[in-house]
C-alpha cells in the first residue's frame, strides 16, 4: 500500500514537473521569423557584384521559405528566414553604420559583401558585436590569422588558387607541360600572399618562377612586365589582377605576341560577361571556378533554373552561386544550434559540414573556409571546369600562339 | 550683440544635450550615426574655412584626412594612448599642410585645386604600395571596443573644431582671409598679405582634417590602410559645404546633418534608387538654392515679397 502512494507521489512530481517545463517551454516566444543581414553594394562601383550576391542570398531565402523555413532546435518548429539588405554605396564607412543598424534590429548573424573594402570594415563590427559573420568572397587568409571568433569564410582563398592552378598545370602532358612561371604580383595583401604560396609550392612542385613583378591596382600599362616574361621564356603567367587589369593584360598580351603556354587571372575572366568583352581572346585563359552553373552538386540545377526564370535577361556570375552557397551554411548552422541566439549559432558554424551547391564546406580553428579546389579555362565560349577534387574536369588546354588562333 | 550671446547659449545648449545622449540612449546605431555627422562636420568645416572664407579651392582634403589616420593609427596600435595619436595626427597633418602649402599656396585660382588633387591622388597611391595590407586593432583593444569613447572623441573634435573657425573667421584673420577671398589683388594693393592669411587658413583648415582622420582611425575596427586616402573623402566634405551653404558657419553643419541623415533614410529606404533619388535632390538644391540650405529662408522671403507685389498690382 505504502509502495503504491509512493509510485503515486512520484508520479504526480514528475506529472507536475512535466507539466511545469512543457509550460516553460512553451511560454518561450516563438519568433515570427529569423532575421538575418546583410549590408551590400547595391549602388557605386562594387553595385554589379553586389547584386549578384544579394541575388544569390535572396534565392537562397526563396528556397528555405518554400519549404517553411529553418527548423529551429529550441522551439522544434519551421520559422521563415527574413532577409534585411541595406545597400553601403559601395563605401566602407556606410558598411559600419548599416551593420550597426542590423545589430540594433537584433539580426541573429551577419552575411558577407562582394568587395573586400567592405568586407574588411565589416568583419571587425561583427567581431565587436559578436555577430556571426559568414563571407562570400574574402580570400585573403591573413584576416583570419587575427585571432577572430565570429568571422567565417566558406570559400576558396589564395592558398587554394594558387594549388589549383598548379594542379591545372600538372594536368598537362609531360611534353607540353609549362615549367617556367611568370608571376605579376598585385600589390595589395592577396597578391603577396599569393605570390609567397606561389613560391611555395611551385618548388615543392618542381616548376620555377623565372620572373616576379610588381604592379599596383591602378596599373594600366603593363607592356614592361610582359615584355620581360617574354624574353625570360616564361611559359605559364599567374595573377590576381582586377577585372580591368585582366582585360587589358590579355589585350597587351596579344598586341606583344605573348603566348604562354598557361594564363591564370584569378579575378576577371570568373565574371559572366568576360567572353562578351574579350570574344575569342579569351580562349585558354584560366581562372577561379568557385562556382560555375555547370556544377553537379546538389541544389545547383534548381539554383541555376530559379535564377534563368526569375532574371532571364541577366547572366549568371560567380558570386550567385557564392551568395547561394554562404546563405546554405548559415541557414545549416542555424538548424543545429541548440539556441537561436548569435553564440550557439557561432558554435554550430565551428562545427560546419555541408554540401553546398559549390561543394563541400567546413572550417578550420580559424574560420578559413575547406572548400573544393576548383580552377575553370575559357573553352570556346564556354567557362570550363579543369581542376576539380570531386568530380572529373574537362581537358586542360594548352594555348597556341596568336598567329595560329582562327 | 544678443543675437551672439543668444547663438551663444543655443550652441552651450547643444553641446550640453550631445554630451548626455549616451546616459539617455543605449543603441550603438544611434552612436555611429552621430559620429559619422560629428566627422562630416568637422571635415567640411575644416574645408569650408580655406574654400568657403578663403577662397582657396582645396581638392585633396583625403590626403590632409589620409595622413591624420595613419600616424593616429600607427602611434595608438604601438601603445600610445588614443588622445595623443589623434593629436599627433592633427599635427602630422599640419607638416604636410606646410610641405605643401608653402609653394602650392603661390598658386592661383584652378591651379592650386589641381595640384592639391595631384597631392591626394599621389599619397593614395604611395600608401597604397607601402601599406597594400588590411589595420586590424590589436585583439586587447577589440575586446574593450566601445562606441561611447569613440562618440565623444568625436563630440570633443567637432566642438573645438567649430570653435576655432569661430573664433577665427571673427578676428581681423577672418577679415583678411574674406579680403583674400573676394579680390586677392585688390588686398594684396591695399597691404593685406594674402599669402599669410592663405597659410593660416590653410594650416586650421589641415590641423582639423587631420584630427577627423585621427578620429575615424579611432572608430574603425579594421579597414585597408589606403581607405581613408581614397578621392571620396575629398569630394564628400565639397559637396556638403554646397548643400549646407557654402562661406557660412551653420552651413556645413547643416549640410553634415542632411547628408549623412538623409543618406541613410534613402538608403534604408529606397534600396537600390536611393543614390539617383540623392544625385536629384542634390541636383534640385544647387539648382534652385545655390547659397545652399542656409539661403533656403532668403529664398523664401524673396518668392512670397514677390508673389505680395503680384497681389497688390
Amino acid at each position: 500500500m505504502q509502495s503504491k502512494r509512493c509510485t503515486l507521489v512520484v508520479a504526480m512530481i514528475a506529472f507536475i514537473f512535466f507539466s511545469f517545463t512543457s509550460v516553460l517551454v512553451f511560454a518561450q516566444d516563438v519568433p515570427k521569423s529569423i532575421k538575418i543581414g546583410a549590408s551590400i553594394s547595391l549602388t557605386g562601383r562594387f553595385a554589379a557584384g553586389g547584386i549578384d550576391v544579394a541575388d544569390g542570398y535572396k534565392l537562397a531565402v526563396k528556397h528555405i521559405n518554400d519549404n517553411g523555413g529553418i527548423l529551429v532546435k529550441q522551439f522544434n518548429k519551421k520559422i521563415p528566414v527574413e532577409l534585411v539588405i541595406y545597400d553601403d554605396e559601395s563605401d566602407p564607412s556606410k558598411t559600419v553604420t548599416r551593420l550597426e543598424k542590423l545589430n540594433a534590429e537584433k539580426v541573429v548573424a551577419y552575411l558577407g559583401e562582394f568587395a573586400s573594402d567592405m568586407n574588411i570594415a565589416g568583419l571587425g563590427i561583427a567581431e565587436k558585436n559578436k555577430v556571426p559573420w559568414v563571407g562570400v568572397t574574402i580570400a585573403v587568409e591573413n584576416v583570419f590569422n587575427q585571432g577572430f571568433k565570429y568571422v567565417f569564410g566558406p570559400n576558396m582563398f589564395s592558398f587554394m588558387e594558387v594549388a589549383a592552378f598548379l594542379d591545372a598545370l600538372d594536368a598537362i602532358p609531360k611534353a607540353q607541360r609549362p615549367t617556367k612561371i611568370a608571376n605579376f604580383e598585385l600589390q595589395v595583401d592577396w597578391g603577396k600572399e599569393c605570390t609567397k604560396y606561389l613560391q611555395k609550392y611551385a618548388k615543392e612542385r618542381g616548376y620555377t618562377i623565372a620572373l616576379e613583378k610588381k604592379f599596383a591596382p591602378d596599373t594600366k600599362d603593363f607592356s614592361s612586365m610582359i615584355l620581360a616574361a617574354k624574353s625570360a621564356g616564361c611559359d605559364a603567367v599567374f595573377a590576381v589582377p582586377t577585372p580591368p587589369q585582366s582585360m587589358a593584360l590579355i589585350k597587351q598580351m596579344k598586341e606583344l605576341d605573348y603566348a604562354p603556354k598557361a594564363t591564370c587571372f584569378v579575378r576577371g575572366p570568373d565574371l559572366s560577361n568576360f567572353w562578351q568583352v574579350m570574344g575569342k581572346d579569351a580562349n585558354y585563359i584560366m581562372t577561379s571556378g568557385e562556382w560555375t552553373p555547370d556544377m553537379p552538386y546538389p541544389g545547383n540545377k534548381k539554383l541555376v533554373a530559379d535564377y534563368r526564370a526569375q532574371y532571364p535577361n541577366k547572366l549568371m556570375g560567380m558570386p550567385v552561386g557564392n551568395g547561394y552557397s554562404a546563405f546554405q551554411v548559415l541557414a545549416d548552422a542555424i538548424s543545429r544550434a541548440d539556441k537561436l541566439d548569435r553564440e550557439s549559432i557561432r558554435q554550430a558554424l565551428t562545427t560546419t559540414n555541408i554540401v553546398t551547391v559549390k561543394g563541400k564546406v567546413t572550417f578550420d580553428k580559424r574560420g578559413v573556409g575547406n572548400v573544393p579546389h576548383v580552377l575553370a579555362q575559357w573553352q570556346n565560349g564556354k567557362l570550363v571546369i579543369i581542376v576539380s577534387p570531386d568530380y572529373k574536369p574537362a581537358p586542360v588546354l594548352v594555348a597556341t600562339p596568336w598567329s595560329k588562333r582562327k | 550683440m544678443a543675437e551672439r550671446k543668444k547663438g551663444f547659449v543655443v550652441a552651450a545648449v547643444v553641446v550640453i544635450a550631445l554630451a548626455l545622449v549616451p546616459l539617455v540612449v543605449a543603441r550603438e546605431y544611434v552612436f555611429s550615426i552621430l559620429c559619422m555627422i560629428f566627422l562630416y562636420v568637422t571635415l567640411s568645416q575644416s574645408w569650408n574655412i580655406l574654400g568657403g572664407y578663403t577662397g582657396q579651392i582645396n581638392v585633396g582634403q583625403a590626403a590632409f584626412f589620409g595622413i591624420g589616420a595613419l600616424a593616429a593609427r600607427l602611434l595608438w596600435v604601438a601603445g600610445v594612448p588614443f588622445y595623443l595619436s589623434i593629436l599627433a595626427g592633427g599635427l602630422s597633418s599640419v607638416i604636410l599642410a606646410i610641405i605643401i602649402g608653402l609653394p602650392a599656396l603661390k598658386l592661383r585660382g584652378h591651379y592650386f585645386a589641381i595640384g592639391t588633387l595631384a597631392v591626394a591622388s599621389i599619397a593614395q597611391i604611395t600608401v597604397g604600395n607601402i601599406l597594400p595590407g588590411i589595420s586590424f586593432l590589436p585583439a586587447q583593444h577589440m575586446a574593450t571596443y566601445s562606441l561611447i569613447p569613440r562618440y565623444y572623441v568625436f563630440l570633443i573634435i567637432m566642438v573645438t573644431a567649430l570653435a576655432a573657425v569661430y573664433i577665427t573667421v571673427n578676428s581681423r584673420i577672418g577679415l583678411g582671409m574674406e579680403a583674400t577671398r573676394d579680390d586677392e589683388e585688390a588686398a594684396q594693393m591695399v597691404g593685406v598679405n594674402t599669402f599669410k592669411y592663405k597659410m593660416i587658413a590653410f594650416l586650421i583648415s589641415s590641423f582639423f582634417a587631420g584630427l577627423a582622420g585621427g578620429g575615424f582611425a579611432y572608430f574603425n575596427a579594421s579597414y585597408y590602410w589606403y581607405l581613408p586616402f581614397t578621392l571620396m573623402w575629398c569630394f564628400e566634405p565639397i559637396l556638403i559645404v554646397f548643400i549646407g551653404g557654402v562661406g557660412s558657419f551653420i552651413g556645413p553643419i547643416i549640410g553634415s546633418v542632411c547628408y549623412v541623415l538623409l543618406k541613410e533614410l534613402f538608403a534604408l529606404t529606397l534600396g537600390e534608387a536611393n543614390l539617383l533619388i540623392f544625385g536629384i535632390v542634390f541636383i534640385l538644391t544647387i539648382l534652385f538654392f545655390p547659397k545652399g540650405i542656409i539661403g533656403l529662408p532668403a529664398k523664401l522671403r524673396q518668392l512670397f515679397r514677390r508673389r505680395g507685389n503680384v497681389v497688390g498690382r
